[in-house]
Formats: structure tokens, sequence, C-alpha cells
């Protein structure tokens, strides 16, 4: 690593630098560690950059710092220096500073203070006291860029995701500022949602003035728009720093060392230089065109002998999908044949405050499954899989969960063969540590402390969480928190996993950290239903795929005959992940285009999905 | 609940209210609400009901809800509460008041309603159930003058700009409202997580409490992330960057408030008057 800083990419002099930042180091109160420690880059106008690094980097306390929060409102101790446009950070408050550099969150919901669309905008200049006419020529610049002039009276309540988001955006636009940072800004949105953000976001980087900077674990749409990329290692040291092409496909293996994301069709590529497919001296690709153009440029005889193995999941021929994912299924469950199916539906609508938010769904979820329940936001998957385990009643239909009906089924006892995680883990604790926690469903069982003991430890030590024992559920890190919470599910001995939206709000390393639990619990049998609104992560995990748009199932199968059928996603809102589309495109490789995942790419072992989990793992404080 | 941020935008001109500043209301009933708080009798509150009733239904847009609200919540909260102040009250005090000395109806102060064992429901103590009811729902109606017929943002800016208030209050504890639904969210979740689990459920006050602080914490510890994003992005749009802002809307204060408030300070003055002979 000793050419660890690559020059950036020279930008005509025509202005100073935008925004220096000087030797930075940050730790929060309370914690032992400085992350970032030491990043030091200059940023000037017009540059789009994407920082990126595992989690624990510090990537979202640096962008923090851009605008001052850190040090003025977060309680942390600061070294280095921020400089922007040649005041430092330190002596200006964050309310001067949000002039020169504006800031959208993660969270879409926290950023929104009035009542109407147009109101939210005007929000931030009616604060620096410009006149009227000023302040609405702003808010229609910045609302006709983002395309929602035409909605400016409305309540950015009743707006989707995409579109409160872009409320937000429009929001840092209004204030004029030249530097905009932009922290996750789609985590919590559908595709559809997220193409209308990357819409707004590709017009902006276009014109030369904004310098943005961007944080975001999609990274084949951010790869789109940006021009260069930053690195920051766990420990938060900085590690690279270039075009995406020089630091992404130029340093790729050291990136994937580090536990960075690459780009799905760049961490493609890497497999198949492994694998013998590509040459080592080839540039990797960035974007999925990218891919299926390196793919066909392939020789014929070159490809056939490295093709994946047939038998890795799912890949299969069209014809015979359905049957081969079914044998898959069963080959890789331990669970003994079992007559019963884990959960049926029939004809079941759910009816709330008289709107009906489920129409009409059956569906049979056999043992040893693995589903995912795709769809956008709001197409009422969480009240159906809420069903399975009674907290909702179904207003007509029939529901059976092991044979139980789960809405008359007392609910200690259905807890013995179905566990519900929520969305957010601390709403379902009621103990003081995470060993009472485990505990508690068993003591409400009155089963005697030495099985609970056994038990307990158990399955602390299967989720990685012995050494947390003792400590708070509440202290727990993100990532335990959610084992945790997958662990009281369990504890009865469900063998049946419910999973409500379990990644929203997460990283990316975190989610597919989870999803990889998941992964191992029904390998051993265990049967999962998860609802998501990431169709990559879906397909990347599951074995079957139900999509659901407006309270209705549209279809549901395996993931190659859902896969199978782009319109049916894309009239739902949802997109294919961008490794399926890049492969589907292949047209000199026929074999290829049933390549879902990356770890169906062979000559991979050992570089699975898995060690980004493992990786992750090691990396809870 | 309502929405605070409801647009009163499509209200016709006829509807008076709506057009007024939202401050002339609250000055124009104050009074007369500060007043029956120390009223004794039934003819005052019963005047001032009357008094509200009509300024809302001249002034506001009745809809199915508010009909709803004034026709028929209403006189039902005045029965229930009369019936319930009278039962509580002390009978014995009851009767030496001089609230209806001509009793009720014909019936004199003395006549008794209901008798339990010892315990005896007169007329008298009906009577001072029934001038307490129409105290308090007297107030609450003179409220909705106000509360009817203002949006949240119009009641921040007039405080902020005619009252001086400081905006860093105004409009933090108009982002405050927008908890409200959040928690509600959050409560639901918590409560059906708690189901899930097979929590023991308790009956009774002592089971409630019990839940009740069990959730106080994740509720809190949702609140408080929640609260520290929403002052990082107000903070990110210069909030509090001077000590004044612009406002875009002007609620001035207009010669029609000072008619209005006139008006109903005058209507206080004569309802006194009414009543006392």
């Amino acid at each position: 690593m000793t050419d660890a800083f690559i020059p950036a990419p020279e930008v005509p002099q025509t202005s100073g630098p935008r925004l220096v930042v000087d030797g930075l180091r940050i730790r929060h109160d309370g914690r032992h560690r400085f992350s970032p420690d030491g990043v030091t880059f200059t940023l000037r106008a017009g540059e789009v950059v994407l920082l990126m690094g595992p989690s624990g980097s510090g990537k979202s306390t640096l962008a923090l710092a851009l605008n001052g929060l850190v040090p003025h409102a977060v309680p942390a101790e600061m070294h280095g220096s921020v400089r922007v446009d040649d005041i430092d950070t330190r002596d200006a408050s964050v309310a001067a500073l949000s002039e020169r550099v504006g800031m959208v969150l993660q969270d879409a919901d926290a950023q929104i203070v009035t009542g109407s669309v147009l109101d939210e905008v005007c929000f931030g200049p009616e604060n620096l006291s410009l006149p009227v006419p000023e302040i609405l020529r702003r808010a229609e610049a910045a609302l006709r860029r983002v395309g929602l002039w035409e909605r400016r009276d409305d309540n950015p309540d009743i707006l989707s995701g995409g579109g409160r988001q872009r409320v937000a955006i429009a929001a840092a636009l209004a204030l004029d500022s030249d530097t905009i940072v932009l922290d996750e800004p789609t985590a919590n949105l559908d595709a559809a949602g997220a193409d209308d953000v990357y819409d707004a976001l590709a017009e902006i980087a276009a014109d030369g003035r904004h310098t943005i900077v961007l944080i975001e674990h999609d990274l084949d749409r951010a790869v789109r728009i940006v021009d260069r990329v930053i690195v920051i290692d766990r420990d938060g040291h900085p590690v690279a720093d270039g075009t995406p092409r020089e630091v992404l496909a130029g340093r790729a293996d050291e990136l994937h060392q580090l536990g960075v994301w690459l780009p799905p069709a760049t961490e493609a590529g890497r497999r198949l230089r492994h694998a013998g497919v590509f040459d080592a001296d080839e540039p990797l690709p960035l974007t999925g065109e990218e891919l299926t153009a390196a793919l066909d440029a392939v020789p014929r005889e070159r490809a056939l002998p490295s093709l994946p193995a047939p038998a890795a999941a799912g890949t299969s021929t069209p014809a015979s999908a359905s049957a081969s994912a079914r044998a898959v299924t069963a080959a890789t469950s331990a669970a003994p044949e079992h007559p019963q199916p884990a959960v049926v539906l029939d004809r079941v609508s759910v009816t709330r405050r008289r709107t009906r938010i489920v129409h009409d769904v059956s569906l049979t979820i056999g043992r040893g499954e693995f589903w995912a329940i795709v769809g956008v936001n709001g197409a009422g998957k969480s009240s159906l899989v809420q069903t399975m385990v009674g907290i909702t009643a179904p207003s007509s239909g029939r529901v059976r969960v092991h044979g139980f009906d789960p809405a008359r089924t007392d609910a200690r006892r259905l807890s013995e063969h179905v566990g519900f995680v929520f969305q957010n883990p601390e709403h379902q604790f009621v103990a003081h540590t995470a060993f009472d926690e485990l505990a508690y469903g068993l003591r409400a069982r009155r089963v005697d402390e030495s099985t609970i003991e056994r038990q307990v430890t158990g399955m602390l030590e299967r989720f990685g969480l012995a050494d947390a024992a003792h400590v708070h559920p509440f202290l727990l890190s993100g990532g335990q928190k959610r084992r945790l919470s997958v662990g009281t599910a369990l504890i009865a001995g469900a063998s049946t996993l419910v999973l409500d939206e379990p990644t929203f709000g997460q990283d990316r390393e975190r989610s597919d950290e989870l999803l990889d639990v998941l992964r191992s619990l029904n390998r051993t049998g265990t049967t999962v239903v998860v609802v998501t609104h990431d169709l990559q992560l879906a397909v990347d995990h599951a074995d079957h795929l139900a999509v659901m748009a407006d309270g209705r199932l549209v279809e549901a199968g395996t993931v190659d005959e859902i896969l199978g059928d782009e319109a049916v996603l894309e009239r739902n809102g949802l997109r294919l992940p961008p490794l399926v589309r890049a492969f589907q495109a292949v047209t000199a490789h026929p074999e290829w285009r049933q390549v879902r995942r990356l770890d169906q790419i062979a000559g991979t072992a050992g570089h699975g999905a898995g060690d980004h989990g493992a990786s992750g793992r090691r990396a809870d404080p | 609940m309502t929405d605070p941020y409801r647009s009163f935008a499509s209200a016709r001109p006829r509807h008076y209210l709506y057009a007024l500043n939202p401050l002339s209301k609250l000055v124009a009933v104050l009074p007369a609400m500060a007043a029956l708080l120390f009223t004794r009798d039934i003819m005052t509150p019963l005047l001032f009901l009357a008094l509200a009733l009509v300024v809302l239904v001249t002034g506001a847009r009745i809809g199915r809800r508010t009909a709803l609200l004034l026709g028929v919540a209403l006189p039902a909260l005045i029965v229930v509460f009369a019936l319930g102040f009278g039962a509580w009250t002390d009978p014995a005090a009851a009767l030496r008041s001089t609230l209806l000395p001509g009793g009720l109806f014909g019936a004199s102060a003395d006549t008794v309603i209901l008798q339990l064992g010892d315990y005896r429901y007169t007329v008298a103590a009906l009577g001072v159930g029934l001038a307490t009811s129409l105290r308090l729902c007297s107030i609450l109606t003179l409220s909705l003058i106000a509360g009817l017929t203002t949006a949240g943002p119009d009641l921040v800016r007039s405080l902020v700009q005619n009252l001086r208030v400081p905006y860093r209050f105004g409009y933090t504890a108009l982002a405050a409202y927008r908890f409200v639904p959040r928690f509600g969210r959050d409560l639901e979740q918590l409560r059906a997580a708690r189901r899930v689990r097979g929590s023991v459920v308790r009956r009774g006050p002592v089971g409630w409490v019990g839940r009740s602080v069990g959730m106080v914490v994740p509720l809190l510890a949702g609140g408080i992330r929640h609260a520290e994003r929403m002052s990082f992005a107000m903070d990110s749009r210069a909030f509090g960057a001077s000590r004044h802002r612009t406002e875009r809307y002007s609620v001035p204060w207009r010669a029609r408030d000072t008619v209005f408030v006139v008006i109903l300070l005058l209507a206080t003055a004569a309802v006194f008057v009414l009543s006392s002979r």
C-alpha cells in the first residue's frame, strides 16, 4: 500500500479548492478509536466523489464533518481540519456553513419540518433571511430540477419515499450551496424511488458547478455518476483516491481484502478473472453494460471449459427451472420431508381502517424453503406476513402455519413453531441483558433453569454473542442487535422464521451479514420468509420469490421463474438486479444468461459472499 | 388527531373565521374563558356556549365531522359530565347552594332523584353538576373557535410576527408535531412485538403500568434518535443562522381582527350583564 495516494484527476484550475480535508481524525465521545483517522483530500468545483469504506470506517462521521455538524452538533473529538471555501468549519456555525455545504441524510422522514413541499424547500432560504422573491425563485428552480414543482402544494407525507428524498435534495439545492453531501440517500428506497433520486442527481452532477460527495451502497447506480472514489479502511485510514477505474477496477482485489464492497459488475469481473475467464491484464468492468460487453468478447472456446458448474444453486435451463430449483431446495434442506407445508395462505385479505391492504392472496410455503416477499414500499408485504404470526387477523381467508391458525393460537404455543423478527430489533427487546432476552421466552414456559442455561448459551454461541451475554440489548452494535432478535425468535424451537424488512435502514454489509445468518439457518432446515424491497438481496439469498403490488400477489415461484419475466418486475416498480441484467444480456454465450448471483461464478472457493459477513462480524465493537 | 398542517385555502369568504389572525381568535375568547372559571351559576356558561356556537356556525365551514362534534358529542358530553359531577358533589353542600332556587322542571331542589342506602342524589346536586359541566363545555367550545379554524403553521407565524416569540421555539414546536404519528407507529409495533414474544399478560392497572414502563425505554430511544437526526437536518438548513428569518406569509393584524375582538369582548360583557339580572 505504498502507492495509496493516486493523485486526484486534475480539474481545470478556474478557482481555488472548494473543500480541503486535512489530517482529519474524529473520535465519538465514549469510543476508543478514531475513525476516520488521518484522512486528507481536496475537492474542486464539479467533482462528484464516492466515499467508500466498510462499516465502522467512519465514512458517515466524515460526511457530518463536512458541514460542521462534527464538531458543533455531534459530541466528538476532532483533530485536523476541514476548510470549506477557505473557512475553517471550527470557526463557523453549521447554519452559516449551510450556505456552502448542503446535506441530505438517509432518513427522509427525519428531514421534513414543514407541511408542504414548497414550504419545505423554502425553509432553508427563509432561515437565511433572503427576500421573498429570491426565496421563491430558488425554490422553483430547485423543485423543477428534481421534478416536483407540480406537487409543490402537497404534504410531503403523501409523496413516495423517493419523492420525499427528492424534496430533501431540492431543499439542499435551494440553499444554493456549491457542495452537496449525500449519506446513503437511497438506502430505504425501492428501485423506482432510487431511479428517481439518481435521475435528479445525475442532472445536478452534470452541471459542472456542484461538488457532490456521495456515500452509497447501490454502487451500480453510483458508479455511473461519480468521477472520483475515495476509500477508507476499517480502521478509518485512507487507502485509495482516484478515478473509479483506477481505484475500483485497478485495485479490486485489494479493496475486496479490506472488506470494501465493489460494484456488482466489478466483483463479478474479479471472480471471472480468478476463474481464468477474463485475462489478468484486461480492465475490470464497472457497470453492468461493461460486464456484458466483456463477456461477449470472451472467445467461445475459452469460455466453455470454465463455465460455472450447473450444480450451483439456481443454475439451470429455463425449461427445467422450477423442477431443478425444487430439487436443490430438497437437497440442501436437512429437514425430513414433512407432509404439512410451513405456511398456507388461502385467499387471504386484510382490511385496516376500512381500506383493504391485502387482496385475496393464496400462497403455499413448503418446509425448508427460503422465500423473499418483494415489492415496492407500501405493496402490502408487511401486512401479509403479519397474518402469519397473528399480529394481524385476516378479514377473510384462511391462514395456517404448521397447521395452526395464528390468530386463534396462544402466543406461547405459536412461538414454538414460528418466530417473527421486527423491522426494528429494539422494539422486541424486553429484558435487561442479552442472556435474559433469550431466556425470556423459556422462562415464560417455566422451563427449568439448567435447561435454560444450556439452551441460551448454545444460542448465544450460535449467533456470535457469547461475549455480549451480560450486555444490555440496547447497547449492542447494530449487527448484534439484529442477530439477538433472530435468536429470540428461534429460542422456543420455532422452525419457521418470518422477518419484516430486516434490512431497512441498514447498510449493505450488515444486510448481507444478516442474510448469511438466515441462509445458514435455512441450510439446517429452518423455513425462512423475509420481506424486502431490495430485489438484489432477495436474489442473492432466497430460492423463492413472491412479488406483491397494490396488496395483490402478482407472481410467486422460484427465483429463476420470476427473474425470467422482467416485464412483470418492471410493471410492479421493481428492477432486475444489475448482475442478473448484465448476464441476461450476454449474446455470445447463452449458457451464461442464467447466472443470478456471484457465488455461481466458479473458481471462487474461499471468496464467497460469506466472507464479507464474517469480516463484518469481526468489526463489531 | 387532526393535521396541524392542514390548509384552509379552500374555505369560502363567508366563513370569516379562517381569514382572521389566529391571535385575534385567541384574544377574543380568552377573557370569556378566564371569567368562566370564576362563575358558579348555570346561566352564564349556557349563554357563552350559545355565543360560541353562533360564532362557529356563522364563521366556520361545518362539515360532517364538525357537525357531529357540535351536534352530538357536545350535548352528550354535557349530560355525562352533569350526571357525573352531580354524583361527585357533596349532597349536603349542594342543598345549601342557591343555584336552583326554583328547582328544576317544577321539582324542588331537595327532591330525591335516586336513593342508594344513605346516599341521595338530589335535584340540587344535579344542578351543581350541570353548572360545572356547562362551565367546562363552554370553555371547550370557545377554544374550538380558534382550534377548528387555525392551521398550526399560521399560529406559529402569528406568534412570531405579532408577539415576537423567538422563531426558534415556534418552529421547533411545529417540527415536534411530526413526532406524533411516528410515536403512534412505534407504539403499534411495540405492542405487536410484545404479543408475539408471548409476554405474560397481567391484567388490571398493575399490569398496564408494567407494560407501559417496559415500552417507555424503546419509545424514548427511538424518539431521541429521530430528534437528533431532525436537529441535524434543521441545522444543515441554516436554522438559527440569524435572529430573524424571512416569513413568506405575513399574518398581519388587520382592522377586521380588531373588529372581531371588540365585538366578542362586548358580547362577553353583555353576557355577564344579562346573567347577573
